[in-house]
């Protein structure tokens, strides 16, 4: 069974996938090694209407082929994840990167990013955790194009609607005061230019 | 253009003539029918649409390939796990992990359990009987099937019945890894389920419940008639009460709930915090205290509910085998909330205000959180003759349930886990079970005439008939059977005599598309064709009508 081969539990978490030296495909030499210190919990979400749970930092940016060391304190009392998804599965199984820490644990991991420009999904898979804020990007390169739903950097593909209760009555409203501007404006407009 | 007199006419009388001509007979006036019929008799035959033919329906395998071999009897770690018989059983790694405690297994065993290195800790052993005393375990909450702003599809999927998906919130062990099976799953990992698992600890032990709250709403632990304090050793807030004796627990905080349990019997845990919408959604479950015994080493944590693959000494000295049956039943208009909303402000302003019990009706009946066909996969009780089975029974809904048992009476020995004197116990077919009741019931198989008919395949139910329904549609509900062994098959399938599952396997059938009996009486019963001769009859009136209309705009306009 694969998630028994490189992997680490103890009380603190566990990380999964773990991979320092060996190189991805198409890549020469580790272009650059980066430290990230990322905390998790629910502070991280406090500036971030709707949200619950948070990260320090939602979005990495690191170059092709480089080396990452993660960090990753957990604030909260509950379990959280930092888990990269999409990864070469040569390399690591089920494609992922994983590092899970219990309530107020550390956990630590390192592993290599592959050599071509491509963004990756990064969140806690912990039931609800991503839809209610965990949920990040890795930008390997020039990266593939921003993911939705990216705290602080993408809008949400689903959105909620946030029209107040009675909106018909509103939408109603709305209309008419739009329509009776638009009608205002053209009469206005109409009756200028025939006097000019 | 002027149109000439002459053909003016002609199409008046034409469209006329249509009319009458168009017009469906059953739409005249009745006496001006009788009328007809006694002029000209009867019109002449026309054969009602034939029957459609039965599309082919998608129906999922009975039993799924995986993991068949967690049915077999086996020992892990020193801990002899019982058969279990139905197709599908339970992990045996996390039975093992709960029976010796995640912190005394091995790697592999923890590994295979799912469960993380703290979450059931069994320390020492204080009253030297051979069995730890310290118990802590450690409780998650999950949401299943809920929203997401990334799709309209609900996310950490679980079907209680094919197709049907309910919003569900659950107390879940706690669980190492990801939520769902794999990252291209929409699914939740087998452990991840309903209902909350079953609990047992022994009488006298230290027990310390943490609930470690994942979910993104205020939760906490109410021991229902289990022996507690009012508040632990260090005066926090023990009864899980948020009007009386604590604040809730908040998204991302962890609470420990402690009790020494003096007296045994069926319990109940369950959340306290609006307990009219979380205790509706599914987070409750059962809390069992054994009997003091030497060398009891109980299976801490029964995932799913379900057979109790590693009973308690007590309950071995006087029955063959045991179950725990959970019986819940759901609101789809409550469980739908947590999937119309990412939010989770829209989410609490839509569950707890506008939602309102008081004009709740019940869905979905599930028993260890599923539902006819699915009951059959797991939740059979599989007898041989002359046993004895001890059925631990719950009804966590917020309805009454009738429970009763084809082929067989019990007796029921306990009631909300107090013993019945033995002259009120007598042999019987229903028993009531009131919202949060529990009885513990006494089976006998075999062919005595009394307890037990013969062997068969015998169902047991919740009798209100409602109970045997999926929204309405039947069989589904809280149907399960006990099966003896003989009619068994080698997957652990019901050898039926009767007709076959396989529509109830398909998620159409559950949709309501599917005729009842179409399976075997096809010709019979199936959906009729449609009336096209009547739909054309319609168009040629309307176009009739339409020419009316327009002669008359035509005259009226050319007046002017």
């Amino acid at each position: 069974m694969w998630l028994l081969l490189a992997m680490v539990m103890n009380d603190a978490g566990m990380v999964m996938n773990a991979n320092s030296d060996i190189l991805p495909r198409g890549c020469e030499a580790i272009s650059r090694d980066y430290e990230f210190q990322v905390e998790a919990g629910m502070d991280y979400a406090a500036d971030a209407p709707g949200a619950i749970f948070g990260m320090s930092d939602h979005e990495l940016i690191v170059e092709p082929c480089s080396r990452l060391t993660v960090t990753f304190t957990n604030r909260d009392e509950v379990r959280h994840q930092w888990m990269v998804h999409g990864l070469p599965r040569y390399l690591y199984p089920g494609g992922m990167f994983h590092i899970e820490a219990n309530g107020g644990a550390t956990m630590t991991g390192t592993f290599i990013v592959p050599g071509d420009d491509k963004t990756y999904l990064l969140h806690c898979d912990m039931a609800q955790h991503m839809e209610k804020g965990m949920k990040g990007q890795l930008v390997v390169g020039r990266g593939s194009g921003d993911l939705w739903s990216v705290k602080g950097v993408s809008d949400a593909f689903e959105r909620d609607s946030y029209l107040p209760a009675d909106s018909y009555r509103w939408l109603g409203l709305w209309a008419l005061l739009g329509i009776a501007a638009g009608c205002g404006a053209a009469w206005f407009m109409a009756s200028r230019r025939r006097r000019s | 253009m002027m149109i000439r007199p002459r053909s003016s006419l002609v199409l008046w009388l034409l469209a006329i003539a249509l009319l009458l001509l168009a017009w469906p007979p059953q739409w005249y006036p009745y006496a001006l029918r009788v009328q007809l019929t006694q002029w000209f008799g009867a019109s002449s035959y026309r054969a009602l649409p034939e029957s459609r033919t039965p599309g082919q329906l998608q129906s999922e395998a009975f039993c799924p390939d995986e993991n068949r071999d967690w049915r077999e009897a086996q020992v892990i770690d020193g801990v002899s796990i019982a058969a279990a018989r139905p197709c599908v059983a339970d992990n045996p790694y996390t039975i093992a992990a709960s029976v010796r405690g995640t912190n005394n297994v091995g790697h592999h065993t923890l590994m295979r359990s799912g469960l993380t290195p703290d979450a059931v800790v069994k320390g020492r052993d204080l009253d030297g009987d051979g069995d730890p005393d310290e118990i802590h375990i450690r409780l998650e909450v999950a949401e299943l099937n809920g929203s997401s702003a990334e799709s309209r599809d609900p996310v950490t999927q679980y079907a209680i019945a094919p197709g049907i998906k309910p919003g569900l919130w659950v107390f879940a062990p706690k669980l190492a890894g990801m939520a769902r099976e794999n990252f291209e799953s929409v699914w939740a990992r087998s452990d991840l389920r309903l209902p909350s698992p079953a609990i047992r600890v022994e009488q006298g032990d230290r027990v310390t419940v943490t609930l470690e709250n994942s979910h993104y709403m205020p939760h906490t632990l109410h021991l229902h008639g289990a022996d507690h304090g009012f508040v632990t050793v260090d005066g926090q807030g023990n009864d899980g009460v948020p009007l009386t004796s604590e604040l809730p627990v908040m998204p991302g905080m962890a609470r420990s709930y402690e009790l020494t349990p003096r007296q045994p019997g069926t319990m109940y845990y369950h959340c306290h915090v609006q307990p009219h919408v979380h205790v509706m959604m599914g987070l409750q479950g059962l809390f069992v205290i054994e009997e003091n015994r030497p060398d009891n080493w109980l299976q801490t944590l029964n995932v799913g509910a379900g057979q109790v693959r590693v009973p308690a000494v007590a309950v071995r000295e006087q029955y063959d085998q045991e179950y725990d049956l959970h019986y819940l039943d759901l609101d789809q208009q409550l469980g739908e909330r947590i999937q119309q909303h990412s939010d989770p402000r829209l989410i609490t302003r839509s569950m707890h205000r506008e939602y309102d019990i008081t004009d709740s009706s019940q869905d979905y009946f599930t028993l260890n959180g599923r539902s006819f066909p699915y009951t059959f996969r797991e939740s059979l009780v599989v007898a041989g003759e002359d046993e004895r089975i001890k059925l631990r029974v719950v009804n966590g809904g917020a309805k009454g349930i009738a429970l009763h048992t084809h082929g067989h009476k019990f007796v029921v020995t306990h009631a909300d886990g107090n013993g019945i004197p033995s002259p009120a116990q007598f042999a019987r077919d229903v028993v009531w079970l009131a919202t949060s009741q529990r009885a513990e019931l006494d089976l006998r198989t075999g062919n005595d005439g009394l307890h037990a008919y013969s062997p068969g395949i015998w169902l047991f139910h919740d009798h209100q008939n409602r109970g045997t329904t999926n929204d309405g549609i039947g069989p589904g509900g809280n149907i399960s059977a006990i099966v003896y062994e003989q009619y068994l098959d080698e997957e652990g399938w019901p050898r039926t005599q009767g007709v076959s599952l396989e529509p109830y396997f398909s998620e159409a059938y559950y949709r309501k598309e599917v005729p009842v009996w179409q399976s075997y009486a096809p010709d019979l019963f199936s959906d009729p064709g449609r009336d096209d001769w009547l739909l054309l009859r319609l168009l040629v009136l309307a176009v009739a009508l339409g020419l009316l209309l327009g002669l008359s705009i035509r005259a009226v306009s050319g007046r002017r």
